[in-house]
């Protein structure tokens, strides 16, 4: 099977933020069966994303090897060599071996194993639903607290049902789970220009629940898509201040990520 | 670059966010426009040949570049290289636009930014760590510093 590998070893070597790094010993690589005697061999590993690269050494400029960590399980275990700090990554796919590691003490090992643990893109997903959701309870009870000091303001325009997510917000359904924030933002946000940084305050979104005649206390719909248009603006512009920061920007294209 | 193909073609086999039947064309010169079956699982682009059951190849979305071309056409790229480019028709102009947001929010490092702002947001309305709850809110990953690219 293909895979980008030039690209995905750049990716290894940028500057975006390692998760995890250090020494382990290694029996066998990826793709093999494990042969599991002696002391292994030590390698430099960097865990970024759900992708654990090993490199010759600490400078090395080139991966070795790479384990995709998506439906792995991490387990403590038994090394051919007592007294090494060994874990294994489990697959549940035909005719694939754990890959066995080491540590080099316990306090190594523990660290590996929960950064393998929370590796995954799915457990990542998790987290960012669940605290898009806090956020949005987070702000609902602050704007219940200072339900007195507004005053109401332009109305923020609805976005329009553009694809299947909006039209999941306007049917009166709780925020679909498949929303990503600044997906619906970057539609909404284009629309909704008339809010301005001013209304960045956290009166913003509150007053224009109250300026629309809706009560904050009610899960209507509509107030969950008003925040978020109103999130969406915020993200927007943290994108396009980091965008800006970033190599230049053409135009017409939408560039997911800098290095 | 040795890597674990067993399993990232089972993970091809997972539930996918988004799969249709595109024309696709690759980065070399003189490439022809084949009709792949793609799906997209996690932040991997798998394609597959229209009638087999594993995929050709694997398109890793890290650090990626999603750019529309002619109509109902959008291009991959990368960072390190932006003129490589692999092409994909699709069947309407709704279909382009559905496969160039998906892929848009489909890498790890958008969520860590999504991530690292709400943990932001959230300790500006309540004052409090959201992370904490979960033990997580040492790990690097969830680090404001890891925005300073």
């Amino acid at each position: 099977m293909k895979l980008n590998e030039r690209s995905v070893a750049h990716y290894a070597l940028s500057d975006s933020p390692a998760d995890h790094m250090g020494f382990l010993r290694t029996w066998g690589s990826p793709g093999t069966p494990p042969t599991p005697s002696g002391t292994g061999r030590r390698y430099w590993f960097v865990l970024k994303g759900n992708l654990l690269f090993s490199f010759e050494s600490r400078k090395g400029r080139v991966p070795l090897s790479l384990v995709v960590l998506e439906g792995c399980t991490v387990e403590l275990a038994e090394a051919p060599v007592p007294e090494e700090f060994a874990f294994a990554i489990c697959f549940d796919a035909p005719g694939v071996h754990p890959h066995l590691l080491a540590a080099e003490g316990p306090a190594a090992q523990e660290a590996w194993v929960k950064a393998l643990s929370r590796a995954s893109f799915g457990y990542m997903r998790l987290v960012v639903r669940e605290l898009e959701s806090q956020l949005q309870d987070a702000r609902q009870s602050l704007a219940l607290q200072h339900h007195s000091s507004w005053k109401p303001t332009a109305s923020c325009c609805k976005p329009q049902a553009r694809n299947n997510r909006s039209v999941v917000l306007e049917n009166g359904h709780p925020l679909s789970k498949d929303c990503s924030p600044v997906g619906l933002v970057e539609e909404a946000g284009s629309r909704c220009a008339g809010l301005g940084l001013a209304e960045r305050e956290l009166q913003g979104p509150a007053s224009l629940l109250l300026g629309r005649g809706q009560s904050p206390v009610s899960p209507e719909t509509s107030n969950f898509s008003t925040l978020h248009d109103w999130y969406g603006q915020e993200i927007m512009k943290l994108q396009q201040h980091w965008q800006q920061r970033a190599q230049g920007r053409q135009p017409e294209c939408e560039e997911q990520d800098k290095p | 670059m040795r890597y674990n193909e067993k399993e990232l073609q089972a993970l091809s086999r997972q539930p996918a966010e988004m799969a249709a039947e595109l024309g696709m064309r690759g980065p070399k010169k003189g490439s022809v426009l084949k009709r792949r079956l793609v799906k997209l699982v996690v932040n991997f682009l798998f394609y597959f040949r229209t009638d087999e059951a594993e995929p050709v190849g694997a398109l890793l979305l890290e650090r990626c570049r999603v750019t529309r071309e002619e109509p109902g056409t959008f291009s991959i790229s990368f960072v390190e290289d932006p003129e490589r480019k692999y092409h994909f028709e699709c069947s309407s102009e709704e279909q382009c636009q559905e496969w160039m947001e998906a892929l848009r929010w489909a890498s790890y490092e958008f969520m860590r930014r999504s991530l690292i702002f709400y943990r932001n947001e959230i300790q500006k309305v309540t004052g409090k760590d959201p992370l904490e709850q979960f033990g997580i809110s040492e790990e690097a990953r969830f680090q404001l510093s890891g925005l300073q690219a």
